[in-house]
């Protein structure tokens, strides 16, 4: 293809298909072990907030809004030379990416959850009290499960945003998409085709992600449906139909 | 335990003539910031009675049943259930040694006027799920328990149903075959029929009657008047914070009270 007396080698995408999605799979890697770790950190952080303590509900809350407003190339950068300079401690590239995103996202997270929590109705609690369960019994089995199917679409959401910014740690040298991307263009210098590359990957990693996470949304709700949920409720449709014939003969 | 609905001994037990004090309240005080709902109000329950209580809106009806499993904290006043204290006692008197709140609600079971089904569980594991929580069942034995409450109140075909799929009235016959499943002493109804469509209330009424004919203790706040003077041992009016009038199963027809016969006039 000839555009203004440019040539562009599209073949290079197909040439060095396997070191581009080896930069896709680091960027999945660094990004689900930092939403596993946000998402934890940031269920706390809901519950600081909500907390009757003022001092713990004001730590958590300055926590948010500081981390809320950095942006993750600041952040990797902060957390891989600015820790080397003042403590001496030299994180891997791959810990400085996770830890920049877990800083991050888990002020998200703990906003996404605190309306979840929020959501899920008062009587819910009371009725796991009027039962005799214990609180924490009540928030992991009845407040948990329902304030994450509500969380999920937002959750899915953030998570694609993660990934997106594993891209600014290839200033740090973590060798994800666009870093293989540099490298490749400064070799074959075709910067239009290696980033068009570089955006497709993300565009259909995004799209996957919508997939799984409705995937496990349609699970979560009330009746589960879709193809997820028929495989995880199949033992226990089939205890309860069991049940159910065993009355009635 | 599914036997428990089926039996129709009705006489021996509906007249609440042991003697045994399952529950006391004595004085209890409430207050919702500077609005006082519950002005020291007094209720011996005993063992079999079926209390009924009535009264126009914002009486504290609803404040007065929620103390007594403590979903609300009276601010002073004596609860006391098979013996033990848990309230948090009377004005000027000695502190007895008190029970904790999770062992009083094994005791009192409780339906409410929303139901409060865990939405997220199917019909069986609603039941199931607080077995395991406070008995330590096993998975099995806490289905096959469930499964169990579910067909003493005709629900066992929907047992694999979430509360999204069930009507109303079978919706609040789950959440009494929940409370029950935990065998409580004493049940506890908070308006149980109000948010249901006129054409189910009956059978939620039919469980209730039922539950009643076994000799189980029940406190009821209800509207239904027709159902109150049906089962009620112990009528009380409630009116602004306290209690006006008590009286037992001629109450509806004699009502000693000017206030409680209007009242009463009003809705039957």
């Amino acid at each position: 293809m000839n555009t203004a007396g440019v040539n562009f080698n599209w073949g290079l995408i197909w040439e060095n298909r396997a070191i581009l999605l080896k930069g896709l799979g680091t960027a999945i890697v660094v990004s689900i072990t930092a939403l596993v770790l946000s998402l934890a950190i940031g269920l706390v952080l809901a519950l600081a907030r909500m907390s009757s303590k003022r001092i713990i509900s004001l730590l958590a809350t300055t926590y948010v809004n500081i981390f809320r407003g950095i942006p993750a190339l600041v952040s990797v950068i902060w957390v891989y030379f600015g820790w080397s300079l003042l403590f001496g401690y030299n994180f891997t590239v791959f810990e400085a990416g996770v830890i920049a995103l877990t800083l991050l996202y888990s002020a998200f997270f703990c906003e996404i959850y605190r309306a979840a929590l929020v959501a899920v109705p008062k009587g819910q609690r009371e009725a796991g009290l009027a039962l005799g369960i214990t609180r924490l019994r009540i928030f992991r089995s009845v407040i948990i499960p329902q304030a994450t199917k509500i969380a999920i679409p937002n959750i899915g959401s953030m998570y694609i945003g993660m990934v997106k910014d594993t891209s600014t740690f290839a200033v740090i040298g973590l060798v994800e998409v666009v870093r293989v991307t540099q490298n490749l263009n400064s070799v074959n210098f075709q910067p239009f085709v290696l980033y068009t590359a570089a955006a497709v990957l993300y565009v259909v990693l995004a799209f996957i992600v919508d997939y799984i996470f409705r995937a496990i949304e349609k699970n979560l709700s009330s009746p589960p449906s879709g193809s997820l949920a028929k495989v995880l409720s199949k033992r226990q449709n089939e205890r309860i139909m069991a049940l159910i014939g065993k009355s009635s003969k | 335990m599914s036997k428990r609905l089926k039996t129709n001994d009705y006489s021996e037990h509906s007249n609440g003539t042991d003697d045994e004090i399952l529950l006391e309240l004595r004085e209890v005080y409430k207050s919702f910031g500077t609005n006082e709902v519950l002005h020291g109000v007094d209720l011996t329950v005993r063992k079999g009675q079926h209390v009924v209580i009535f009264g126009p809106s914002g009486s504290g009806k609803s404040t007065m049943l929620r103390s007594i499993n403590l979903l609300e904290e009276p601010d002073c006043g004596s609860i006391k259930i098979l013996g033990t204290e848990y309230g948090p006692g009377l004005k000027n008197e000695p502190q007895e040694k008190r029970g904790k709140p999770l062992e009083l609600r094994r005791y009192v079971g409780m339906v409410f006027q929303q139901f409060n089904l865990f939405p997220h569980l199917t019909a069986l594991h609603n039941i199931a799920l607080p077995l395991r929580a406070t008995r330590k069942l096993s998975l099995k034995d806490s289905e096959e328990r469930a499964a169990a409450e579910l067909e003493s109140v005709g629900l066992l075909p929907w047992a694999g149903s979430f509360p999204s799929q069930l009507s109303g009235g079978q919706q609040q016959r789950v959440a009494i075959a929940r409370a029950l499943s935990l065998d409580p002493k004493i049940m506890l109804f908070d308006e149980p029929t109000s948010a249901l469509d006129p054409e189910l209330v009956g059978e939620v009424l039919a469980v209730m009657r039922k539950l009643a004919q076994t000799g189980m203790t029940m406190v009821v706040v209800t509207h239904e008047m027709n159902f109150a003077r049906e089962i009620g041992d112990l009528n009380v009016f409630m009116e602004d914070g306290n209690v006006v009038a008590t009286g037992n199963r001629d109450f509806f027809d004699n009502c000693p009270n000017e206030r409680a016969q209007r009242f009463i006039g009003s809705v039957l």
